[in-house]
């Protein structure tokens, strides 16, 4: 089999016009080329983001009896149309959707939804809602992406590994801060330190750490180095969400194509006082979303590059009574990027018709949007393996 | 029906143990205790290693010279053990009269201003520019002092760790602190943060119904889950899902409807300073069906029907089983120690004497299979390295912090992730940092208790030097790095200002008001002798030296070539093949070998 490498080699070697059939060759090398430039960043809006008071149905009477005080009224919202409303703090937000740059995901949810963060999370992660999987999503994703160990590949910018990322082929990379991902060590150390051994006995856990340890020694450079290199005048906010790190990664030309990202420590768990709260988060989140856009354009990335964000479930349809919102189902999801079509997918939740919990009846299994995600924009052609069954993907990008 | 099968496996395994005595091979999932005979210094530093935090050769010496029973019996019951006689937590002195109730946020601070002309204390200024600026000034005063006095409670506790007699204590503790999370990020307030710690300190080894009870009535719990919300008419269930899902059963096991009922009866549970109380004004008395039965049930009413519930202590006994021996469990074995922890009427030390004392806790399978977390990390560092207190640099908690594991500060209500979640490309290079910090001081090293680098240092430092140069609080309190054109800033940079006070002003005042108060951390460095450890032991060769490290430091034995290359590196070093003569020029290539070691993934697992 030619690889794409093998090609480039020969090209510039002269080597190609006289020696190869060149049709098959191209042809494959284009569709590698279009997969093969494509970078995917998931955002993970943890603690389950209130989309009723995200793009709020200000055109529904339903929603302020629904949200006697908590209810954002008409004129504070930034209106998308005569019927949504932004919240208030997603300036972001609505900056990208003038530009047609954000895909509202109306409805996302499963069957039998759980009110549990961390069991809900763990079917989003390896979406199998009420199962399980021992490989999450994103890696099930790189698998298929790449059948063959690609380094650098994966990469999840948090403290500790999201089950998302874990796969059967690939070591994610796994850091938090590029200044720390470096590994100090005095010049006679060099050569000693990362060499790693196999033990006497069977021990699947010292397996496991000489795998990470062997991919540690080859990525932290690599971070670091992007890390180095790159500065950006784009303001991303006062919470930029690893998104600045990402760009840095891109901007080195860091082979990943899929990055994992969380809002961390459950921060969208509004039980109580939730409107300043939430609107200061979504700020965060809308600027340090649009923020990276720019940023990608700026670079000459912005046609390689989408984001995806959502949450483990929406919240209760009905406030509680302490300002709050209590555990829900149904939620947006979306998309942004210059190679988003903007507008809304999906069919709109009813706000009278609930369950008898007096939760949102989804409408979109959230898996549709991951298969808009896979073969949509990643043009992976995978993803009913990837998802092990078939959904239905929405026309958010091009064909 | 369980019962059964616990006895013909406990018999099952008797038979094999009789017929079998060395094979240790089919030990896995056997409960039945191990034999006097089968009792070495291996299997006694596997012990320290998992129900303490390790220690020297000599205290594993001491432990393997016992009879396995005494061994375990002076962990868990303590007997034979010293008393422990470290000092209680030495408060600093923050807390100020009108600071609690906390109100939950800046906003909401101003707010209470707004409407009754003070708060935290503090009255509205009469006239004059920023009226309210005294009162945003303490509420970030009491933020970073709550924050900074909750690091030295960690910095107790972990001393604790590294100096006590009673190694099982400090870590049951551990495990109830990630079991029953609670974080200082939400609470803020250390003192209930302590009172927590100690809840689990005394009663982590007790009766676990008399755990629960005061775990689910400890003010930091109540405060992390909201419980004060949950009022009759209006049940909040985020406090009765997390005690069954997260606190006893574990997801499965209820339905949403149980945990609406228990939220009812839940209800008026909150506390008052830092003491527990029910009120009964808001507390819902009405009828509830709970578990298919009706009553009027309060709250220890739910938690006794959760506990007589048969997925409870399974689940209890399994996450214990999980922590100190393996991550795989299988249905046998987790019923088995079910039924134990039942039959015990939930006191939890004869469990855990069960667990120590079985040879599946000695199987091949358990030993040198488990990922340290990062707090047993440092603190079975500092014992094995013979130090007899937690130094103060590096600093443990900004270590365990980076390698993911910070007192006090759990991530969520579900606690840490244990197992392969603490090892990634870059926690493994933190973890060799921090060896390397031990072996060769970082002469960089700033207290961060004094220096304001988190979370928002160089902000507040911005602050410091502009106002120290004349400028005025607008012009000093603009953002650190800020970016040209308007249409391009941020919305959360751009929102800050309001007039009646300066949120960045009174972020840094809050800094300066509370590092007076404060009490810092001694800043000492481990003091390590290596040459004298190897002198002693009277290692002669390069070899030597490295198998004695390997032995002190390592549950998982090194391959030869690695051995070898070990000791050709420490050789080179040492300039020498002769390793009593070079007594003089010793340390720093122990140093460097103690570093090698220490960052090895071996070293990694215990």
């Amino acid at each position: 089999m030619i690889t794409r490498r093998d090609l480039l080699k020969y090209a510039a070697g002269g080597l190609i016009a006289g020696a190869l059939p060149l049709g098959r060759a191209a042809r494959a090398l284009a569709a590698e080329e279009a997969r093969a430039g494509r970078i995917l960043v998931v955002l993970e809006l943890s603690g389950g983001n209130d989309g009723m008071n995200t793009i709020v149905p200000y055109g529904d009477d339903a929603y302020y009896k629904l949200r006697p005080t908590i209810g954002i009224r008409q004129k504070a919202l930034r209106p998308l149309d005569d019927h949504w409303g932004f919240n208030p703090g997603l300036l972001g937000f609505e900056r990208l959707w003038k530009n047609g740059e954000l895909a509202l995901m109306h409805g996302c949810g499963y069957e039998q939804p759980s009110f549990s963060h961390f069991t809900s999370m763990a079917y989003w992660q390896t979406a199998t809602p009420n199962s399980g999987d021992e490989y999450g999503w994103f890696g099930r994703l790189a698998d298929a992406l790449s059948p063959s160990m690609k380094p650098n590949f994966l990469v999840n910018i948090d403290t500790a590994q999201s089950l998302a990322v874990k796969s059967r082929v690939h070591t994610p990379v796994v850091f938090d801060d590029p200044e720390r991902f470096q590994r100090r060590v005095l010049a006679q150390e060099q050569g000693l330190i990362e060499q790693v051994q196999g033990g006497s006995k069977p021990n699947p856990a010292l397996d496991y750490v000489n795998a990470v340890s062997l991919s540690a020694a080859e990525a932290s450079s690599m971070v670091r180095e992007a890390w180095t290199k790159y500065k950006t005048p784009v303001d991303y906010g006062i919470a930029s969400l690893q998104l600045p790190k990402v760009a840095a990664c891109i901007n080195a030309g860091l082979p990943a194509q899929l990055y994992y990202l969380a809002f961390r420590n459950n921060a969208f768990d509004t039980h109580v006082q939730q409107p300043d709260l939430h609107q200061r988060l979504l700020s965060y989140m809308a600027d340090a979303v649009h923020g990276f856009i720019r940023d990608m354009e700026r670079l000459g990335q912005g046609d390689r590059v989408s984001v995806l964000a959502f949450s483990e479930f929406g919240r209760r349809a009905p406030e509680n009574t302490n300002r709050g919102t209590d555990h829900g189902t149904a939620n947006f999801m979306f998309f942004a990027g210059k190679g988003v079509k903007g507008g809304h997918y999906g069919k709109p939740v009813s706000l009278t018709q609930l369950d008898e919990g007096d939760n949102l009846i989804y409408t979109t299994d959230f898996r549709r949007v991951y298969a808009t995600a896979i073969d949509g924009w990643m043009k992976g052609g995978c993803a009913e393996q990837v998802l092990k069954g078939k959904f239905e993907g929405f026309p958010v990008f091009a064909a | 029906m369980k019962k059964l099968v616990l006895v013909w496996m406990l018999s099952l395994s008797a038979c094999w143990s009789t017929a079998q005595a060395t094979d240790e091979s089919a030990w896995a999932g056997d409960l039945s205790p191990i034999g006097a005979a089968e009792w070495n210094r291996e299997k006694a530093r596997h012990l320290l290693e998992r129900a303490g935090f390790g220690g020297t050769p000599e205290e594993v010496d001491a432990l393997a010279a016992l009879s396995p029973q005494a061994a375990v019996r002076r962990l868990v019951y303590f007997e034979g053990a010293p008393a422990d006689t470290l000092p209680p937590f030495d408060h600093s002195g923050i807390f100020d009269e009108g600071i609690d109730p906390f109100p939950p946020g800046r906003p909401a601070t101003t707010a209470l201003a707004d409407k009754n002309g003070e708060a935290l204390g503090i009255k509205v200024k009469a006239s004059g520019n920023r009226p309210q600026q005294p009162i945003v000034n303490q509420f970030f005063y009491w933020l970073r002092a709550s924050r900074l006095e909750t690091e030295r409670v960690a910095y107790w506790w972990g001393n604790r760790m590294v100096a006590t007699p009673r190694p099982l204590q400090e870590k049951m503790a551990l495990f109830w602190h990630g079991h029953f999370t609670s974080s200082e990020e939400k609470v803020r307030d250390y003192r209930k943060m302590l009172k927590q710690v100690e809840l689990f300190q005394r009663e982590g080894m007790g009766n676990f119904r008399t755990l629960l009870i005061a775990a689910a009535q400890d003010p930091a719990m109540l405060a992390y889950l909201d419980a004060g919300v949950n009022v009759k008419g209006s049940p909040n269930e985020n406090f009765a899902r997390e005690i069954m899902e997260m606190f006893t059963m574990g997801v499965g096991n209820y339905t949403e409807h149980d945990i609406r009922e228990a939220a009812r009866a839940f209800t008026g549970w909150n506390f008052v300073g830092l003491e527990f109380h029910a009120d009964s004004a808001k507390h819902d008395d009405g009828e509830k069906t709970f578990f298919g039965q009706t009553a009027r049930y309060d709250g220890v009413g739910i938690i006794d029907r959760i506990l007589a519930a048969p997925a409870t202590p399974q689940y209890i006994s399994g996450k214990l089983y999980k922590f100190f021996v393996r991550d795989d469990l299988s249905p046998e074995l987790r019923a088995a120690l079910g039924s134990r922890l039942r039959e015990s009427h939930y006191d939890i030390a004869p469990l855990l004497e069960t667990i120590f004392l079985s040879k599946d806790f000695y199987a091949d399978t358990s030993r040198g299979s488990r990922i340290k977390s990062p707090v047993e990390f440092v603190v079975s560092t500092y014992r094995k390295l013979g130090q007899t207190h937690l130094p103060g640099a590096p600093d443990f908690n900004r270590v365990t912090e980076a390698l993911g594991q910070h007192l006090l500060f759990p991530p969520t209500v579900a606690g840490w992730s244990y197992g392969r979640s603490w090892i990634t490309p870059s926690l493994l290079i933190e973890r060799g940092n921090f060896a390397l910090d031990l072996a060769f001081p970082d002469i960089e090293f700033l207290p961060e208790d004094r220096y304001p680098v988190y979370p928002t240092g160089a902000e507040i430092r911005a602050v410091h030097r502009r106002l120290r140069a004349g400028e005025d609080m607008i012009s000093a309190t603009r953002p650190v790095d800020e970016k040209a054109g308007d249409d391009m800033m941020a919305m959360s940079n751009k929102v800050d200002r309001a007039e009646a006070f300066n949120t960045r002003y009174a972020s840094y005042r809050g800094w300066q008001m509370a590092i007076e108060r404060v009490k810092p951390i001694v800043r000492d460095l481990p003091r390590l002798d290596l040459a004298r450890m190897v002198l002693r032991k009277e290692l002669k060769t390069p070899q030597a030296v490295v198998d004695y490290f390997a032995a002190r430091f390592l549950s998982v034995p090194l391959s030869d070539a690695t051995r070898q290359q070990l000791a050709a590196s420490f050789e080179h070093e040492l300039g020498s093949a002769d390793v009593l003569a070079s007594g003089t020029v010793l340390e720093e290539p122990l140093r460097v070998l103690l570093h090698l070691m220490l960052s090895r993934p071996e070293y990694q697992l215990g």
